[in-house]
């Protein structure tokens, strides 16, 4: 269970990588992104993925599926 | 009646002046402005006019005109505002530019980046590839007399809903988020730079390897795009 981000809809603003509890995100090569391994889509700590809350990009950051 | 004669200019301010103003012809408005100056007319009496003194004229012929539109007139007769000589807009039909972006600039003065996206006087509107640019639109801001806008700001962002991606001088959050929504990609420039400067900056980054988000609204498939990027994110 983990979030990713779209890259074709990420514009590298940003605002994902403070708010994230576990510190999953960094930026890329390209554009941020989220390390699968570590993301808890923020269970545990908030009732919202905070990613998600902050993203000025509708459905930019998704859930991986599987 | 040479004494009496007006500049080219000035006429011709008068006339655009006259068009702003509603049932008016240019005889009328110089009828109201003589009544205010007296003749000859001259530069620096126009000048010298000012909302209430227009209003006066003539035993208030304008009086029960809105004062914004008199305020516009105004800034038109005065040469103060958005008189300045426009550039040509150049003819563009969907499919000219391949794989080309629109975006608007919000400018003051139809030469440089220079307009807060809450008040600029226009957005200058581009369509732009990596080889060619087109100034295909200069929009107005000003709100339609009658048409009645809730929010200022997404009136603004309506008029370029057509855009990608907007550049501006400043922009507030919140207008910054009414941006977004209707899918344009909001640039604060750090600072003031030329029109033509940005549309070329932008043009190189399109020739080169454009960042996904905007090689997507460049209409390029993620397949055509550059091989680096699954090495890199692998």
């Amino acid at each position: 269970m983990a979030l990713y981000i779209v890259e074709a809809d990420c514009i590298s603003c940003g605002d994902c990588e403070p708010v994230c509890p576990t510190q999953s995100i960094t930026e890329g090569a390209i554009v941020f992104k989220i390390d699968k391994r570590t993301c808890t889509e923020c269970e545990g700590d908030f009732d919202v993925p905070q990613c998600v809350k902050v993203c000025p990009i509708d459905n930019c950051i998704l859930p991986l599926e599987a | 009646m040479s004494q009496n004669a007006l500049s080219r200019e000035l006429a011709l301010r008068i006339a655009l002046a006259a068009r702003a103003l509603p049932d008016t012809d240019a005889k009328r408005l110089v009828t109201v402005l003589a009544g205010c100056v007296g003749m000859p007319m001259t530069e620096s009496k126009i000048a010298a006019i000012d909302l209430v003194t227009l209003k006066a004229a003539q035993q208030g012929e304008f009086a029960n005109v809105a004062d914004d539109v008199l305020l516009q007139a105004l800034s038109i007769l005065k040469n103060t505002a958005s008189d300045k000589i426009l550039p040509a807009v150049q003819a563009y039909q969907e499919g000219d530019l391949p794989n080309s972006v629109r975006i608007a600039c919000a400018s003051d003065d139809a030469i440089h980046v220079n307009g807060h996206f809450g008040g600029c006087t226009w957005f200058m509107v581009y369509q732009v590839n990596g080889e060619e640019a087109r100034l295909i639109d200069i929009r107005s801001t000003d709100i339609p007399e009658g048409l009645v806008v809730d929010d200022k700001n997404v009136y603004r962002a309506e008029q370029i809903q057509d855009c990608k991606v907007v550049y501006v001088a400043s922009v507030g959050g919140p207008a910054a988020a009414k941006i977004v929504k209707l899918g344009i990609h909001p640039m604060k420039l750090e600072e003031v730079e030329s029109l033509a400067d940005i549309v070329s900056q932008l043009q190189q980054v399109m020739a080169g390897s454009p960042p996904p988000w905007l090689a997507k609204a460049m209409g390029i498939e993620a397949s055509e795009r550059f091989k680096f990027d699954r090495k890199a994110v692998g």
